[in-house]
């Protein structure tokens, strides 16, 4: 046998040694994903939980109650509680918002006094703070709108002719590819990649360092009779193979089963997502070089695959972020799989405007090669530091 | 009588032991002090600093102004004016706008047709189209807020002019303009900032996964000694499986009272994050969060029989217990099935009751559900966490046994 079948074979029975690989490379990122997928399965959280305190109790209170139980933001729950009570259910968790209907609203609203309706919407939990405010602000302007036609036909302004007047300007939103607002389409094809990348990251700075910690390395670099690249290729070959299909499954599961918008030639993605796992491979094996200490290598990788999440900017824009920490997306080979998404699947635009981030990722594969020295002393003198 | 004494005295002495103990252990162990202090000091601020810019401001539009006319460049000027869109230039047609936006240079697309002064001088309908980037949903957000109340402001503007023209009487068009106002106020993070809305939540979340972090490293530690010494942990203190429990426990609490203090009370301070809860009542509330944490950590420990298999297993739950708590996708849209899962972790009532004393300013007594809920979850993980050391101690004392033959 050759040194790189040797070294081959060798990969592939370590890997198939111990449970633990199989965890970490097939069950968490497709069980990741699976779970975002079925947790975010209403694609939006409606209707929000929310309350109106009716002070006022008069036909117009009425029909502004009733206008938000129409509404399909929200769903009014209670609507016989005083202001503190409303406040104290908001403050529990069991409501997001509330719409406050003050005293004598329809006596003053009929008589120009222009009493305030006022909305309450608790921004500490987001997503439903934001939807509850639309909904509010929806009923709100709907209730003025409605009591302005009133009195305009009253004195005497065609119907039609008085919508216009009352809102001449319209601007119709289209939100381009995800005209359903989902959520579930926009946190898993972010979160699902990130789970994988991050136990890409991990799994191969385990199975390099656990033979310096077991000291078998020496070993292994005879089996590929020195050779730190043949060595390496062995290794790691079979966990690419590995990682690739699960990352082409998550991808069946997301753009097949689930339809996510997928609007180019799916190749497209599957080349990103394999270039991906190579380039979060390399990624790991530079910092295996840097640190060749497993505790401290799997630390290292932790904290980048976790801050991946965050600065990758899933959801809060790199743009807006302070220069210094902004620049960090850059080298994260999980920033590139994510602007390649948006451009290949989401918006499906030419692959020519998405050429940097596939060259960006190719580049993360050549990083390795500067401390390959570095690694082989060290695997030929292993030393374990707890 | 005499007996039950001295079962009882046995039972601290052994307790003291284990605390004393599993406090030098953490103290002699470089990778369980990252985790129990490394982790919660510098986590919060890595992680305020990325939010910390808090909204989204002056995203790029590039506007395809078809009618060129002084209104529709009044109309794009007032967009150009709010907080969130900034007009980078003009294109001749879509095709060119849509070219700028592949290139990456644009969010968004702002359309006005041929027609918009010739409508709107007709008092009729006018009607701009908006394109937005779906990439992220926070600047969908931020543009339809500033989109909407773009068209409020104009609207009434233009309205009011026509109601003039119209000639209804004066005294009813200020009334008809607005016959009602309304007023939003928006509750817990009133600047409705990104940071201050998932930073207080994190907090929390940080807390658990930096103690399950290091309790399971110690786990794993116990396991490679007692291999390397055919079953046998010369650090292992015999001691009641309550007791070792217990004792843990005590030593990761009083680990955690000071890094609790920093990481609720001084980062939300520092960074000027919403913070108007009584301090007191957080800290309260915090106990048996740290005791149901300390109880889950030694139960999750089964799983971990290497010091670095650690990380292996716990890192990437904190994705799943982040979704789990209801922070990003709200607890009561989730099917029965994950609520229940989401109701085991600590951190998911954690979060919750500590997001509302902190930023809502709730009392502890409005918080008795995940209260009551981390009291009940620290119960039951103890039990669990005693049957695990309890055969802990039986395959320990026979490994003794057997090394002593």
């Amino acid at each position: 046998m050759n040194a790189l079948t040797a070294s081959l074979a060798r990969g592939i029975r370590r890997l198939s040694l111990r449970k633990v690989y199989i965890v970490m490379m097939i069950l968490v990122p497709l069980g990741c994903t699976w779970f975002l997928l079925d947790l975010m399965n209403e694609g939006l959280p409606l209707p929000v939980p929310a309350a109106v305190v009716d002070m006022d109790r008069s036909s117009l209170s009425r029909q502004v109650t009733r206008n938000l139980r129409a509404n399909q933001f929200v769903e009014v729950a209670d609507e016989s509680l005083t202001y503190h009570q409303a406040l104290a259910k908001v403050r529990n968790g069991e409501i997001f918002g509330f719409f406050y209907i003050p005293d004598r609203f329809q006596q003053k609203a009929l008589s120009g006094q222009e009493p305030t309706l006022s909305f309450y919407s608790n921004m500490s939990i987001f997503v439903p703070g934001t939807m509850s405010y639309k909904g509010f602000k929806t009923v709100a302007v709907t209730t003025k709108g409605g009591l302005v036609l009133t009195t305009m036909t009253a004195a005497g302004v065609g119907a039609s002719e008085a919508a216009e007047m009352l809102q001449p300007v319209v601007i119709n939103s289209q939100a381009i590819s995800n005209p359903w607002l989902n959520y579930s389409i926009y946190l898993v094809n972010s979160f699902g990649p990130g789970a994988l990348a991050l136990m890409v990251l991990m799994v191969t700075v385990f199975s390099i360092c656990t033979e310096i910690k077991h000291s078998t390395s020496p070993q292994w670099l005879a089996t590929a009779r020195g050779s730190i690249v043949i060595a390496l290729f062995g290794k790691l070959a079979p966990q690419t193979v590995i990682f690739s299909i699960v990352g082409i499954a998550m991808q069946a599961l997301c753009f097949g089963f689930y339809h996510f918008p997928l609007n180019n030639h799916p190749f497209h993605m599957i080349m990103a997502v394999v270039l991906m796992v190579m380039a979060c491979q390399a990624f790991a094996l530079a910092v295996v070089e840097l640190l060749p200490n497993l505790r401290l290598a799997l630390s290292v990788c932790s904290l980048v695959g976790i801050l991946s999440f965050s600065v990758a900017g899933f959801s809060f824009p790199v743009q807006q972020m302070y220069g210094g920490i902004g620049i960090f997306s850059y080298i994260l080979p999980l920033r590139y799989y994510f602007l390649i998404y948006i451009d290949q699947a989401l918006n499906g635009i030419p692959i020519y405007y998405s050429r940097i981030y596939y060259i960006a990722l190719i580049i993360f594969l050549f990083v390795p090669f500067i401390g390959l020295r570095r690694l082989r002393r060290h695997l030929l003198n292993p030393v374990y530091v707890p | 009588m005499k007996k039950i004494f001295a079962a009882i005295a046995r039972w601290i002495t052994g307790m003291s032991k284990v605390w004393r103990r599993e406090f030098s252990l953490v103290f002699k162990d470089p990778g369980v002090l990252l985790f129990f202090f490394g982790l919660p000091v510098l986590y919060p601020i890595v992680y305020t600093l990325i939010y910390n810019p808090e909204v989204v401001k002056e995203m790029a539009v590039v506007a395809v102004d078809k009618s060129a006319t002084s209104e529709s460049r009044a109309f794009l000027r007032k967009l150009d004016s709010t907080e969130s869109i900034h007009i980078i230039g003009h294109a001749a047609d879509l095709a060119e706008a849509r070219r700028a936006m592949n290139e990456h240079e644009c969010f968004g697309i702002i359309e006005v047709p041929a027609d918009f002064s010739r409508r709107l001088g007709r008092s009729e309908q006018a009607v701009a189209t908006f394109y937005s980037d779906m990439s992220l949903l926070l600047r969908y957000r931020q543009f339809s807020v500033a989109l909407t109340d773009v068209q409020l402001a104009t609207g009434a503007e233009i309205a009011q002019q026509s109601i003039d023209n119209a000639g209804l009487p004066g005294q009813m068009v200020g009334s008809l303009a607005s016959p009602i106002k309304t007023d939003s106020v928006f509750i817990g993070d009133p600047t409705q900032g990104f940071a201050s809305f998932i930073m207080p939540g994190l907090l929390v979340l940080i807390i658990q996964q930096s103690m399950v972090l290091g309790v399971t490293m110690l786990a794993g530690g116990h396991q490679e000694r007692r291999r390397r010494n055919h079953g046998f942990d010369p650090l292992w203190v015999d001691a009641s499986p309550s007791a070792i429990a217990l004792g843990k426990t005590l030593c990761y609490m009083v680990i955690y009272l000071p890094i609790l203090i920093y990481t609720l009370h001084i980062v939300p301070w520092m960074f000027k994050l919403p913070h108007v809860g009584s301090m007191w009542q957080a800290m309260l509330f915090m106990v048996p969060m740290l005791l149901a944490s300390s109880m889950f950590a030694q139960m999750v420990s089964v799983f971990v029989t290497e010091r670095e298999a650690s990380m292996l297993v716990v890192v990437f739950t904190s994705i799943v217990f982040l979704f789990l708590s209801g922070l990003t996708w709200p607890r009561y849209a989730m099917n029965p099935l994950w609520t229940a899962v989401g109701d085991l972790v600590p951190a998911t009532w954690g979060v919750e009751g500590f997001v509302h004393i902190n930023s809502d300013n709730a009392t502890l007594a409005e918080e008795a559900r995940p209260y009551h809920a981390l009291w009940i979850l620290a119960g039951a993980y103890f039990i669990f966490a005693c049957f695990i050391q309890g055969w802990r101690n039986r395959s320990h004392r026979l490994a003794a046994a057997k090394a002593s033959e």
